[in-house]
Order: C-alpha cells, then sequence, then structure tokens
C-alpha cells in the first residue's frame, strides 16, 4: 500500500496562524517562482521567496524562523506586484517574523548599529528597520 | 495657491536639501506650503500584519488634523510618507474593522492648544477622505507640467538623466496607483519638462535596498550598485529620485560600493526638486550639494559654461 503524506496538527496549526496573520491564502501557490525571480535581495537568501511560501504551506515553522531570508525582505512589493495568484509575499514575510520567538531578542537592535553609521543615517532607516526587525 | 504639505522626519533633518529645494522651487511656482499643526512621525512603514494595526494611528491622525484645518489634499515629497499615507487611506476605506478600532483609539486623544493651554478631546471620526498626492502629482495636475516649461530659465537640453521610482512610489499597483504599473511616465514626463533627455534603464522600478542597509549594508548596497550601474551603461549623467532613504543608499553609500567594486568610481545623485530649482533659476549654493558623497554642483555648472560658451 501507499503511504500518504501527512502533515501533523502542529504544523497545520502554524499555517493556520500565518494565513490569519497576512490575510494572505497561501495554498494558492503554484510555485511558479516569479517572485523569486525578481526579488532584489535573492542573491542573499537562503531560502527564495516561493520556498517561503512552500515552506508556509508545509507549516515548517522552525526552519522559517530561523532563516536568514525573511531579514532581508525590504517590503519592496517586487514579488506582490508579479505573483499571477495575487500573494502578498511581504504580509507573508512579516507574519513569519511576527511568530518567530516573541519574547525573544530583537533581531537587530539599537545596539546593533556601530557608532559611525549612526549619525549618517536617515530617520526614516532607523524607524522602518526597528518596525521591521524588532519586537 | 494654497496646499497642505506633510515633510515628515528626514526631510526636517537628514534631507534638509529635499526640504529647502521643495519650498524654494514650490515658491517660484508660486504655491506656499502649509505644514498640518502638531504632525508627527508617519511611521515609515505601513503595517503589513493584520495584528499589528497601531501603525495606522499615526498617519491616520496626519491625514485628520489636514482635514480638521479644512484641507482636502496633502503633498508629500518623501516617498515613504506617501506610501504609508496612502495606504492608510485605503485601508481605512476599504477595511470596515480597521476603520472602527483606529477610530476608536484615535477619538480620546487629547490636544492641548499652545497658547490657552486648553485640553480638548472627543474628536470627530476619519473616514480617509484627505486626498495623498506625491509632489510630482501636484506638479503634474495642480501646476501642470506646461506651466513649469514655461518657466524654466536653465537650459538642460544637453542633461541626459535617469529617472528612479524605486519601490514605495509605485507598489503595490493596487493601493497607490500613482502611474501606470508596469510603464510609468511621470517621472520622464517630468524631466521632459525641464528640458533634459530622459534615459531608458530597466532598473528604475527596482529596490535600492531599503532599510536593509542599516542592519545589512554590504548586501543592500549590492542592490544600490546594479541600479548605479545600469543607470551608467544606458548614458546617463546624473540619476533623480525623490526619496531620503533611496538617496541614503545610491549617494551617501557610495564609499561602500567603491570598497566592493573596484570599477566603480562613483555617480552623482539629485533630489527631483533639487534638479526642478535649478532649472527655476535656483543657485547651486542653495540647493544644499555639498552634502551629496558625489559632488552634483560641477556637472550643473559645466552645463551653464557650455550654455555660456555658446
Amino acid at each position: 500500500m501507499r503511504k500518504r503524506i501527512k502533515r501533523g496538527d502542529k504544523e497545520k496549526g502554524y499555517t493556520r496562524s500565518i494565513v490569519q496573520r497576512s490575510g494572505q491564502n497561501v495554498y494558492a501557490c503554484y510555485q511558479c517562482g516569479r517572485c523569486s525571480a525578481g526579488c532584489p535581495f535573492a542573491f542573499e537568501m537562503d531560502i527564495l521567496p516561493n520556498q517561503i511560501v512552500r515552506l508556509v504551506q508545509l507549516g515548517q515553522e522552525d526552519e522559517l524562523v530561523q532563516s536568514k531570508a525573511i531579514y532581508l525582505c525590504a517590503s519592496c512589493f517586487t514579488c506582490v506586484s508579479r505573483c499571477p495568484k495575487g500573494i502578498d509575499i511581504a504580509r507573508i514575510a512579516e507574519a513569519v517574523r511576527e511568530t518567530a520567538d516573541p519574547k525573544g531578542a530583537d533581531h537587530f537592535g539599537p545596539d546593533d548599529i556601530p557608532a559611525h553609521r549612526a549619525k549618517d543615517l536617515p530617520q526614516q532607516a532607523y524607524v522602518a528597520v526597528f518596525r521591521k526587525f524588532s519586537k | 495657491m494654497n496646499v497642505h504639505y506633510y515633510p515628515g522626519c528626514t526631510l526636517k533633518e537628514k534631507a534638509v536639501n529635499l526640504e529647502n529645494s521643495t519650498i524654494a522651487s514650490m515658491k517660484i511656482l508660486g504655491c506656499d506650503l502649509q505644514e498640518p499643526r502638531g504632525w508627527t512621525c508617519c511611521g515609515a512603514e505601513y503595517p503589513l500584519s493584520e495584528e499589528k494595526i497601531a501603525g495606522l494611528a499615526a498617519p491616520a491622525r496626519i491625514l485628520r488634523q489636514v482635514e480638521a484645518e479644512g484641507g482636502t489634499k496633502v503633498t508629500t515629497t518623501c516617498a515613504f510618507c506617501y506610501n504609508v499615507l496612502k495606504r492608510t487611506n485605503y485601508a481605512l476605506k476599504t477595511d470596515p474593522l480597521k476603520h472602527k478600532r483606529i477610530n476608536a483609539f484615535l477619538k480620546d486623544d487629547i490636544a492641548i492648544d499652545h497658547d490657552t493651554k486648553e485640553k480638548t478631546t472627543g474628536f470627530p471620526p476619519y473616514h480617509g477622505n484627505v486626498s495623498v498626492v506625491h509632489l510630482l502629482e501636484f506638479l503634474r495636475d495642480d501646476i501642470g507640467f506646461k506651466e513649469i516649461r514655461a518657466r524654466v530659465k536653465r537650459d538642460l537640453s544637453g542633461l541626459n538623466v535617469a529617472a528612479y521610482y524605486g519601490c514605495r512610489l509605485l507598489r503595490p499597483y493596487n493601493e497607490i496607483g500613482m502611474d501606470k504599473p508596469d510603464d510609468p511616465v511621470i517621472f520622464e514626463d517630468f524631466i521632459t519638462s525641464l528640458g533634459a533627455q530622459v534615459i531608458d534603464f530597466p532598473f528604475r522600478q527596482e529596490c535600492c535596498g531599503s532599510y536593509v542597509s542599516v542592519s545589512r549594508p554590504e548586501a543592500a548596497s549590492e542592490a544600490s550598485y546594479r541600479i548605479l550601474r545600469s543607470a551608467k551603461i544606458e548614458g546617463a549623467d546624473v540619476l533623480v529620485l525623490s526619496c531620503p532613504l533611496c538617496y541614503y543608499n545610491l549617494d551617501r553609500q557610495q564609499n561602500l560600493i567603491k570598497e566592493q567594486h573596484m570599477e566603480f568610481t562613483g555617480f552623482p545623485i539629485l533630489y527631483f526638486t533639487q534638479l526642478l530649482a535649478w532649472a527655476l533659476g535656483e543657485n547651486t549654493g542653495s540647493l544644499g550639494l555639498e552634502e551629496h558623497c558625489y559632488n552634483p554642483a560641477p556637472l550643473l555648472e559645466s552645463l551653464e559654461k557650455a550654455e555660456v560658451a555658446e
């Protein structure tokens, strides 16, 4: 008899929480990869935007929250504008960041900025980066 | 003409040259800019998560203040502010739950009068009706590119300009909709109205690295480098943009790009208002060009000399 691959209950719960937080139907994705082709940071990513969506479908929480890719998203919406299924991947990345150890340390906080750069950075960069990458 | 103008936090400190050139050129065009009283930072990033709607409070409060002062329109020059304010309007108009929650929160604001110290509260709801326009749209629709063309004092015909949109002016298309999604022309039309030559370059809508340049500068500068390289290959003399963060990534970070790419020797960047103010007759000394990592003043002055030599 053939084995049927099932997801456990925990995984199902994770997918559901991402769907709720992001408001996106992650199951609409059929892995065409246009998001990854357009992403300006794909060259630095360990998992690509289309793989992020696939991992969400499969409920792979650990792999997602430990990835570097979710902290490379600049919310430029190139992926969103290219997705033929209208999935807002920037929202999915934001939802994954939100679920990453909510009580843990900031991924990127004020102390991580070297002093020589702090004087030069524009205010909007500070506000934006802390909104995205700290708790 | 009088119009509300929301500068945003960066224009008051790190992008003073953007603000000053905006005010100077709008003055020449006969338009007074009025800031909404007691404005705050808009939050820079629109909250993407359904759980974090508190981020909508600040932009909604700014827009409510514009409405309270009798304004129906607010202009911005910063692409981030434009994006956040416009998307907030969209959320309040299309999402009844967000509208309800944000207005319930903002109702209990306390405003203290500057002179009498009198406190007021119980604010009326804001429904997202103040139209948010970028200064480029304002120049196109309210002042008119023809009018600008008539007022241009300098000859820019020898200048090849790469018009750089970046991400925040255009995307997401259904909420921002500043111009045609795949083939925006507003920036190019603006440059043409100044009399300069527009060059087409494929990276005009690419992301410059945005706030990732704070946390991962070497990754962001790679994205910036590709834009500058593309503009240079296509034959641009200068790249023109509208966002203080794009300016930081594409100009202030050029030293980092030079470290990573031996062949890169620097590239001049201008805010669109600096080019506008210069075309309208302002001197290079008043544009704050000396703050640029790669000073574009010699480029502009060389155009002027060529004009005299003819």
